[in-house]
């Protein structure tokens, strides 16, 4: 059956459809008509912004308080630090640009300092931490047959006695993965977990915590002071 | 004290702009303003608290994941908003086995009065939005059957069938009803009626 050329059969349907009334096959098989027809789309808008405003004819009521803890907890909103959505904002252009920019540093620098390594080592992802002065602090190295992770600390503002570097794998989704606590200097080898591999990790980043490391299971609680794209070198 | 009428949609619409960008107290501020409409929504269609409480947490985990395609141009931020409460709250009826007690007075009782004889209680004096207020001058303009079974459909989801067996009218009768009911709203909205 082609609605599509009879207007009035179209406008009909859209409007049972957002009444409710329109029930079973006849509904899943207009659904699948909205999928490909803007036109129709637009008609179901209409009747929407025509028939929801009745949903205002019954008496507003407040929800209890813990409604709202559970939608912050579902979405990570309160406890993780305000600092740590920055990555979602950022634009595609920034990302690429960003990704272009770390895998030429990260090779410059690992050629610079590491070539006797790379013969023994396969190192398939990269990283450099940068400051919010663009200023890279760490270089990291991940080899992910041997599940190592090479940290390398460049240039870093000092931490206090009471405070840890803890370092973060930052998916798209979701709240950041602990990859462990940072010396205050040097080299360290930290194992390279499936939590840092996966393709919906983007970027890691180290955030200042207490002694010992985050008190939050859901992530940092500190703020960062590096960031950097994870670089899958393929 | 009067409450604020309708929450300013501009506003709205600058909140869920902001919420688009994962801005964690617009989306806080947009939840006190809205919330209560739209519980007091998921409340009629659920009948239960705890149910309405569920659908509307989910509608806002929603509304948190979908700001960004929400279109400003294309349709007003609370329909927008309604229109994500009233699925998830249907979600939640199914989830549950249906079994929301029906009730045969689907609108707010100061809303009825309103509807029943506007000149006894003014539509305009009812906290709701320019929206609803229109929409309430052209129901009122329905009889009062036509009206309920507008109601029962919208808020229960109701078949054609189950309408008629609530109403305990035939379905021929109820389809007729409610297509020229729609009709006569489509055509009343359009001229910006008022009764």
């Amino acid at each position: 059956m082609n609605i599509r050329d009879n207007a009035a059969l179209c406008n009909k349907l859209a409007a049972e459809y957002v009444l409710g009334t329109l029930k079973g096959g006849a509904r899943r098989r207009f659904e699948q008509l909205l999928r490909e027809d803007a036109g129709l789309r637009r008609t179901v808008e209409q009747w929407q912004d025509r028939l929801m405003p009745m949903a205002e004819f019954t008496a507003a009521a407040k929800p209890r308080p813990h409604v709202w803890k559970a939608i912050e907890r579902r979405l990570n909103l309160a406890r993780s630090h305000a600092g740590w959505r920055f990555w979602r904002s950022e634009s595609l252009a920034f990302w690429r640009t960003l990704s272009a920019a770390s895998l030429a540093l990260a090779l410059l620098l690992v050629g610079v300092n590491y070539s006797p390594l790379l013969d023994r080592q396969r190192i398939d992802y990269f990283a450099t931490l940068t400051d919010d002065k663009a200023r890279t602090a760490l270089l990291l190295t991940g080899d992910s047959q041997r599940q190592v992770l090479t940290v390398r600390l460049v240039d870093q503002a000092p931490v206090a006695d009471d405070k840890t570097l803890q370092l973060w794998a930052v998916p798209r989704q979701g709240v950041p993965r602990s990859l462990g606590i940072l010396p205050d200097q040097g080299v360290i080898e930290l194992a390279l977990p499936q939590a840092a591999l996966g393709d919906d990790v983007a970027m890691l980043a180290v955030s200042l915590e207490p002694r010992g490391g985050s008190p939050s299971p859901d992530g940092p609680t500190g703020p960062i002071l590096y960031k950097g794209n994870w670089v899958r070198n393929m | 004290m009067q409450q604020p009428l309708a929450i300013d949609p501009e506003q709205l619409r600058d909140w869920l702009r902001r919420v688009a960008q994962q801005d964690a107290k617009a989306f806080r501020a947009l939840y006190d303003a809205a919330s209560p409409k739209l519980f007091g929504f998921a409340l009629r269609i659920l009948g239960k608290r705890e149910l309405a409480e569920e659908a509307l947490q989910d509608g806002f985990v929603a509304i948190w994941n979908g700001a960004g395609s929400y279109q400003a141009h294309l349709s007003a931020p609370m329909t927008w908003m309604m229109t994500i409460v009233r699925n998830k709250s249907l979600d939640t009826l199914r989830r549950h086995g249906g079994a929301a007690g029906i009730d045969d007075q689907p609108f707010d009782a100061e809303i009825m009065d309103a509807l029943h004889d506007p000149r006894a209680t003014p539509i305009d004096a009812l906290l709701i939005s320019r929206d609803a207020q229109a929409l309430a001058f052209c129901m009122a303009t329905l009889e009062g059957l036509h009206r309920q079974v507008i109601g029962l459909a919208f808020f229960h989801d109701l078949s054609h069938s189950e309408v008629a067996l609530q109403m305990s009218i035939p379905i021929g009768t109820v389809k007729t009803w409610i297509r020229r009911s729609l009709e006569r709203l489509k055509t009343c909205l359009a001229r910006g009626d008022r009764a």
